[in-house]
């Protein structure tokens, strides 16, 4: 159970969702925190999107809670909420105003409030001349910022994104993590869901892995590194294969382009294996703790789990 | 209620600001219009009179064809045929049709042609070199034994493919040999029409009042209502088809279940359209009645016109009500459809059963216009899914006892609200379901888990 505090925004409690036989998600419980970005991650068909749904308030789970601020998810709260959903669209033959206004006016927004908010917003992603422009005459990176922007335009207080970046190009990519990271400010949550890990670890401040329906790990990202461990070592130099060839010492060597990969024996510690290298005459021109990407874990753990 | 309204705004709005509803909304009545009229007017374009050459060695068809073929004969023999509707006009109206008969009639210049002495083959030989000339446009050659009803007449024209002329020559022809033939044999003209005149039928519907009216208009008015529901139900029910599928396939669905509750949603898509169709068959009815009125104002055909069922502000009320039952009624399955399916195409298959509904309703109609009181008009006009059409057409027909009128709308607004109960509870859970159509069991399955 995780434990309650000032900061935290959305607590999902003991949730669990069944379709007919399947269980979609399992016993699962996060705490997100207000102005940090929470990292949704999981492979594909682990659960996110079911999980995300039931904290839109799309639909409810079978057991456990999902609050808002100590209030329990309600179709209230949705005005609260932007969902920029995984697979995305807007009406093909309509202007792209239109469907701005539209979507704000299902949010609560009132007209003249939605018609500031778009012309800014328009302006900042570059998009005013595209105004009256139909969906269909927009590239689909011109589209997906259309489709953001239909998330933030009632200044939501928690921000979901699921996959925000599949199909966007490099630069529209930084252009939007730019975007999301001056949105978040002390008082904005963000939910961030992937499969990408890389992405994950340059936006995210916590994390929660999921797989088969159920909860991996979870915490600060920072924790989750170091708690994992650091028994890999980038070496360089010369000289280094008498000590590295000692299994006492070293489990494995893995060479990379231009250095060795090495993982620690059972019991070692990098500044051992040093002071091995340095009294056995060995030149040492690199010597790193190499921490595990966040990819390194995720597929450690989710091959554990498949094992 | 301010998302509803949201809702129901933006699906009026998708439907009413098209062009596509415009032009059909404004042209449709233009288009029935022209249809109507142009052949009318085209057929009312004639050139100058028909001159014919007449060869009549028998001297004695020559002078009855001229009299046939006079104003006053050819109007007499007009209204004959119209039947018995137009008996009893005023002298006015009278006087009125006589000049638009006359415009209508063919305008025909006999030229005798001197027979003494002549063969039939120099008879001929003269008339064609008076066509050659210009001086005719035609002959006819009577031939001596004109009595004989084995013999040929012969007629020959250059405006020959002139059916309507060819169709007014006959006659009077026909009438001018007949009344030779009478002659000839000893018969009294006039009391053979006598005799032959036909059975005078007076024929008029009686209301329950026991007040009688006119029907030959009812038929044409009841089909009229009945045709104008049936496509505007078609129109519309597809149209909400089209919109939940288009939002489902484009997974819009999820950005909106994330705004509006489902209910909201769906009831909102179905108000929205339903007004923008309202506003299609009110323009319609609209301007269907004032075209009757007009018509019945300004041209003669206004005789006609008055066998048209009186059309009461009650009618037409009911018509609108009828309208909006039967789109809620076919619109909730038409959103229930598009929400189990997963694209327009395999939607347009599943549309075929309440498309067939639709049509059986119109087949039923003609059942019902037919015997507004019989058994089968009974039901059909009580029956949900039916009645929006065929009561407006019973109505129109022969006013139905109240009582009647209130339970199918009963019915029908019951069957409205399991509907609608129904498909919302299948609407929020298929809308979000993607990749493949949901089956029948697993709809089942989402109404009971809801």
């Amino acid at each position: 159970m995780p434990q309650p505090s000032a900061d935290v925004t959305i607590r999902v409690s003991n949730i669990t969702k069944r379709f007919g036989d399947f269980t979609a998600v399992r016993d699962l419980s996060f705490d997100v925190h207000a102005g940090r970005v929470f990292g949704f991650l999981g492979p594909n068909g682990a659960g996110k999107t079911t999980t995300i749904r039931m904290i839109v308030g799309i639909t409810a789970p079978d057991e456990g809670t999902i609050t808002l601020n100590g209030e329990k998810i309600s179709h209230k709260l949705q005005n609260r909420i932007g969902y920029l959903p995984e697979e995305r669209g807007l009406y093909k033959k309509m202007r792209v105003v239109d469907q701005l206004r539209y979507f704000a006016a299902l949010k609560g927004v009132d007209r003249s409030d939605a018609d500031k908010r778009i012309d800014d917003w328009l302006g900042r992603m570059e998009l005013s001349e595209w105004k009256r422009k139909k969906t269909t005459d927009l590239s689909k990176g011109m589209q997906q910022k259309v489709q953001f922007i239909a998330t933030v335009l009632h200044d939501p207080a928690v921000l979901i994104l699921d996959e925000p970046f599949s199909g966007l190009d490099p630069i529209n990519v930084e252009f939007l993590i730019g975007v999301i990271d001056e949105y978040r400010t002390a008082d904005k949550t963000i939910i961030f869901s992937t499969h990408l890990m890389s992405t994950a670890e340059k936006l995210c401040k916590d994390i929660i892995l999921i797989n088969k329906a159920e909860k991996v790990l979870g915490g600060s990202l920072r924790e989750i590194k170091e708690s994992y461990g650091k028994n890999l070592v980038a070496v360089r130099g010369t000289n280094l294969n008498g000590v590295l060839n000692d299994r006492s010492l070293v489990a494995r060597t893995i060479h990379n382009a231009d250095e060795l990969e090495v993982e620690l024996a059972q019991g070692i510690g990098s500044g051992a294996l040093l002071r091995k290298l340095v009294d056995s005459k060995a030149e040492v021109t690199k010597f790193e703790e190499i921490e595990p990407s966040l990819n390194d874990i995720f597929i450690d753990k989710v091959k554990g789990a498949d094992a | 209620m301010r998302k509803f309204l949201a809702v129901v705004k933006h699906e009026y709005r998708k439907v009413v600001f098209k062009w596509s509803f415009l032009i059909g909304t404004l042209l449709m009545p233009v288009i029935l219009l022209v249809v109507s009229v142009i052949p009318l007017i085209i057929f009312s374009i004639k050139g100058g009179p028909t001159r014919i050459a007449v060869a009549d060695p028998t001297g004695a068809v020559l002078p009855r064809l001229e009299q046939n073929l006079s104003t006053a004969r050819l109007l007499e023999r007009a209204r004959q045929a119209s039947g018995d509707q137009l008996k009893n006009i005023s002298a006015d109206q009278q006087e009125r049709m006589h000049q638009s008969a006359a415009q209508f009639m063919q305008d025909f210049v006999i030229v005798p042609v001197a027979t003494a002495g002549q063969s039939e083959t120099d008879l001929r030989a003269d008339m064609f070199r008076m066509i050659e000339k210009d001086e005719v446009d035609g002959y006819l050659l009577i031939p001596s034994n004109a009595d004989d009803p084995e013999v040929k007449f012969e007629f020959r024209s250059r405006k020959g493919s002139d059916f309507i002329s060819n169709d007014t020559l006959i006659d009077a022809l026909n009438a001018s040999v007949r009344s030779v033939r009478l002659a000839n044999a000893n018969i009294d003209e006039a009391q053979v029409a006598n005799l032959s005149s036909k059975v005078n039928l007076d024929s008029k519907g009686i209301d329950e009042s026991g007040a009688e009216k006119d029907t030959s208009g009812t038929f044409a008015a009841s089909f009229a209502i009945g045709l104008m529901i049936y496509l505007t139900l078609v129109i519309y029910g597809q149209a909400i088809m089209g919109a939940v599928v288009e939002e489902k396939e484009t997974r819009i669905a999820e950005i909106l279940f994330s705004s509006a509750r489902p209910f909201e949603l769906m009831m909102g898509k179905l108000v929205g359209v339903g007004l923008a169709g309202l506003t299609q068959f009110s323009i319609w009815l609209g301007s269907a009645l004032i075209l009757i009125s007009a018509a019945a104002l300004q041209t003669d055909l206004g005789p006609l016109m008055e066998t048209l069922p009186t059309i009461t502000p009650f009618m037409v009320l009911m018509f609108v009500g009828y309208f909006l039952i039967g789109f809620f009624l076919y619109a909730s399955l038409f959103a229930l459809i598009g929400s189990m399916v997963t694209t327009v195409q395999e939607g347009g298959q599943f549309a075929f059963p309440p498309v067939l509904i639709m049509l059986s309703a119109f087949y039923f109609c003609f059942a019902v216009i037919r015997d507004p009181g019989s058994n089968v008009s009974f039901w059909v006009s009580i029956a949900p899914f039916l009645a929006p059409i065929t009561m407006p057409v019973r109505i129109l027909a022969e006013m139905p006892p109240l009582w009647q009128i209130a339970l199918s709308f009963v019915v029908n607004i019951a069957a409205i609200i399991a509907l609608v109960w129904f498909a919302a509870r299948v609407y929020r859970v298929g809308m979000l379901m993607y990749g493949k159509r949901a089956t029948i069991a697993e709809m089942l399955k989402w109404v009971r888990q809801s």
